[in-house]
């Protein structure tokens, strides 16, 4: 079996008095959609954090294709190959959707002419070809969300952090971002995707991963995971569950 | 704050990219004018307003780009002008090399001072910047002496009169400044512009936009912004050095002073910031204000000038935010979509 | 260091120090719950001094009495500048990110224009009030107490006692601490986040008015007074805590110390540049200084 694209082993974070996340592990295969789930509060976004470089992990290693980068400052682990979108899209506001996108191409170049490119070329893939020239601020919300997806993706990652990228999105709108996903995925690109949205997680994921209360509960493909005892009741409460026979 | 694309393709009349046409064209016009015009007061007018739109310009490159006030950039010109002149007055150095090292120590004090500082955010940034200002000046200001160095306080220094002289960067016209603050001021113009376009420019502009998204797109804060720092601050002492050479006299008040902070600030912000015309414009529609608030009524309502700035300041706060060089572009984009051929 | 001397000047730096809290009171307060850095903060207490000045010179009022006249109009004058010229730029923030350089901007415009209005129509010449009664020092212990000092530092503790509990328990006080707390949330619960700007700039002002009548039986009266004050008043405010009452009256008196013990040992010079140097380390190491919530 080929090594993982990224392996996390037994981070853990502390907040004071609360433990967000503890002692996880788990991996994201060569080409794998896995999907980060878990209730609020789970520690999901402390371990994406983590992993993007955020925040650093009190314990543990983070290993991108075997290379340790927990700890490290995110411009580092982005020029490690690792992209990352933000819950709360943050887009740069008085750049142009072109320039936007040209910002993440400079960390692997500084041919100016390659990375506009690549940036009319992403703009395209996003179908947003015929707003290059709109003002990030001027763009609808779903729009800034793809602007904050093309833009990590222009970074050239190997691996694709997406955080909530479907929230607040219309169903044609949560479609389309799901289709954009599949084909970043057939660039080649892994992707490791939290989310809340069930029928997203479903139809793109390989695998899912579940957390509650930091820990890790459940690993395994969508359709069986869903239906553990032990998820069920980190969603819904003990009451809810009934086991199956 | 791009009031139009950089990254488009630019529109060309003949081949050659119009913006840059039109510039040579303004700038070559405006060379002419010493050469036309022989009024040593509208040369020292024009030289002033010059003066201004390059110390705006060296201020924007990096305040207007990195989206964050600084007003204490006086500092830099204050050392800038102090080294200079100190050094052609007590070591015979003639103050072109005088003003390099002044520069230089005013780009490393300015790294010394950004690198912790740039850390704060917004006002408590402002007015970090404010106090180092300040520190800087009332010492030098309370200090007669220093290490054998005779810094002459409040009192200011008197630049030795050498005549008409290319070395010791003094002239008995007005016109020589006249021209080396022009070439300066197309320099630091063409410096932005590059910067504009430059991987710099855009690790800048993201900062500004959203620090952590920029952090999260390869990008460290830190170098790219001490780096503009630097440099901003280079050019600012620059034009200390040159203000003391033109005048033959510096003091604390006028070369170190928040009033010349704010000045740079204001006409930046005024004319555009972080646009490479923007602080020409700025400077372009305060000076004659200033001089004239000063001059012609007589000077008998000091500080009209700068109620005149604060109103001004005001009125683009609340109305232009993005400068007067926002509605200004939309018109020349608006005129030249009718007649100038696009690709 | 003779211990009497040290003393002396101990306990009238806390005087004094008082008196520099209370000036800052106001802007910890419009920054507490404008979120504005007031940079026109020394103009309106130099607008109140010559207030003052002119109530003494022209009408025969004591500068204490004044206060009768100062506190209203700074809180006229605070409450317009708040809702014709600040709110206009909150408003149109809104949609946006909030920029608070923007707020800066606009005031330091106002303090341009205030400061130099004033050096236009007073001149720059200093003027000062001429008491003529005198007023007995009280001792305290061996140690005589400036009694115009006294007054302001005591001043300068009850409007901050008093300013705490109204805003503690009067129903405009839990509604500007509300807005305070969260804008749009207090707006959702019917209060009239406009009207509360425009009333706690006016405070802010008014407070400001107050001390200008209690300093200008001491203090020389010029155009320029306006900048020193306000510097003063931020290193008070950042020391003691941007947005905390109690802060600002600890922050002052400890600058107040600072400066008076400084004095005695090294210039005055350097005692100003210890003071901003003190500023630049509190907000680099200690942001929310000794009793600011961040």
């Amino acid at each position: 079996m080929t090594t993982p694209i990224l392996e996390v082993r037994g981070i853990s974070k502390r907040f004071g008095g609360v433990q967000a996340v503890k002692d996880l592990s788990f991996t994201v295969g060569k080409g794998e959609i896995l999907g980060l789930l878990g209730p609020n509060g789970a520690g999901k976004t402390t371990a994406f954090n983590m992993i993007a470089g955020f925040l650093r992990p009190d314990a543990g290693t983070v290993l991108l294709d075997g290379i340790n980068i927990a700890g490290k400052r995110p411009w580092d682990v982005c020029k490690a190959g690792i992209a990352r979108t933000f819950q709360l899209s943050k887009p740069f506001g008085d750049l142009n959707v072109i320039e936007n996108l040209m910002v993440g191409g400079f960390c692997r170049t500084s041919d100016r002419g390659k990375i506009r490119e690549r940036a009319e070329w992403m703009a395209d893939f996003l179908g947003m070809g015929r707003q290059r020239e709109a003002e990030a601020n001027n763009l609808t919300a779903f729009d800034r969300r793809k602007l904050e997806l093309g833009r990590a993706l222009c970074t050239e990652p190997r691996l694709l952090l997406m955080d909530e990228v479907v929230a607040g999105a219309t169903p044609s709108e949560a479609s389309e971002m799901v289709e954009l996903v599949r084909r970043i995925r057939g660039m080649g690109i892994s992707v490791l995707i939290v989310e809340h949205v069930m029928k997203v997680i479903m139809s793109l994921s390989d695998r899912v991963v579940v957390l509650d209360y930091g820990e890790l509960i459940a690993d395994g493909e969508p359709q069986r995971v869903v239906a553990e005892p032990r998820v069920l009741k980190a969603y819904f409460g003990e009451r809810y569950v009934q086991s199956r026979a | 704050m791009n009031t139009r694309s950089i990254t488009a393709p630019q529109r060309s009349v003949a081949g050659l990219p119009m913006g840059a046409l039109a510039a040579g064209l303004g700038f070559g016009c405006v060379a002419l004018i010493p050469l036309l015009m022989d009024d040593p007061f509208l040369i020292h007018s024009l030289i002033m307003v010059l003066f201004f739109a390059y110390m705006a310009s060296a201020w924007n490159f990096l305040c207007g780009y990195v989206g964050q006030l600084s007003l204490g950039h006086a500092m830099f010109s204050g050392v800038g002008g102090y080294v200079s002149v100190l050094m052609f007055t007590q070591l015979g150095l003639s103050p072109w090399i005088g003003m390099l090292f002044g520069g230089l120590l005013a780009a490393a004090l300015s790294v010394l001072i950004g690198y912790p500082t740039f850390r704060l955010k917004g006002p408590y940034f402002t007015l970090t910047t404010i106090a180092f200002a300040e520190i800087v000046r009332i010492w030098v200001e309370n200090t007669n002496d220093f290490i054998g160095v005779p810094l002459k306080g409040a009192e200011g220094l008197v630049v030795p009169a050498a005549g008409d002289s290319l070395w010791a960067f003094q002239f008995s016209s007005k016109t020589p400044y006249f021209y080396i603050i022009l070439v300066m001021l197309v320099l630091v113009m063409l410096a932005t512009r590059l910067m504009e376009r430059s991987k710099l420019g855009y690790c800048l502009k993201a900062v500004r936009g959203d620090r952590d998204a920029a952090e999260a797109l390869g990008i460290n804060p830190t170098p790219s912004t001490l780096t503009a720092l630097a440099i901003s601050a280079f050019m600012t002492a620059l034009g200390g050095s040159f203000y003391a050479q033109f005048f033959r006299y510096i003091n604390p008040e006028r070369n170190m002073g928040l009033e010349l902070s704010i000045d740079m600030a204001v006409m930046t912000i005024i004319g555009g910031q972080g646009t490479v015309a923007g602080p020409l414009l700025g400077a372009l529609i305060l000076t004659p204000i200033s001089e004239m608030a000063r001059g012609h009524l007589g000077g008998g309502l000091p500080g009209l000038h700068l109620v005149v700035y604060g109103l001004v300041l005001m009125a683009c706060v609340l109305y232009f935010p993005k400068g007067a060089i926002a509605p200004l572009g939309r018109l020349v984009r608006r005129l030249t979509d009718r007649r100038g051929s696009r690709p | 260091m003779d211990p009497l001397i040290l003393s002396f000047a101990v306990v009238n730096g806390v005087l004094l120090g008082g008196i520099y809290g209370g000036v800052a009171l106001g802007l910890s307060l419009i920054f507490g719950v404008l979120r504005v850095v007031n940079f026109a903060h020394g103009s309106f207490l130099m607008l109140s001094l010559y207030i003052a000045f002119w109530c003494w010179s022209l009408l025969g009022l004591d500068p204490y009495l004044s206060v009768i006249v100062t506190v209203p109009a700074m809180f006229a004058l605070g409450y317009f500048v708040q809702s014709v010229i600040i709110s206009p730029l909150i408003r149109r923030e809104r949609a946006l990110v909030v920029e608070p350089l923007s707020a800066l901007l606009l005031t330091a415009g106002v303090f341009l224009v205030l400061d130099n209005l004033a050096l236009m129509a007073f001149g720059p010449n200093v003027r000062a009030v001429q008491a003529d009664y005198y007023l007995p020092s009280p001792m305290l212990g061996s140690i005589p107490l400036n009694p115009q000092r006294l007054i302001g530092a005591l001043a300068a503790v009850l409007v901050a006692l008093g300013l705490s509990w109204w805003l503690r328990r009067s129903h405009m006080g839990r509604a500007i601490r509300a807005t305070a707390q969260n804008r749009d949330a207090a707006a959702l619960s019917g209060i009239n986040v406009p009207f509360v700007y425009a009333v706690t700039f006016g405070i802010g002002c008014a407070v400001l008015g107050l001390f200008g009548s209690l300093i200008a039986p001491f203090m020389p009266i010029s155009p320029s007074i306006g900048v020193a004050f306000g510097i003063k008043s931020f290193i008070v405010v950042v020391l003691g805590g941007l947005g905390s009452i109690p802060g600002c009256i600890v922050g002052g008196m400890v600058i107040g110390v600072f400066e008076a013990v400084a004095s005695q040992h090294i210039t005055a010079t350097s005692a100003a540049i210890g003071s901003l140097g003190l500023f630049i380390l509190i907000l680099l190491v200690r942001p929310q200084g000794i009793m600011g919530r961040a």
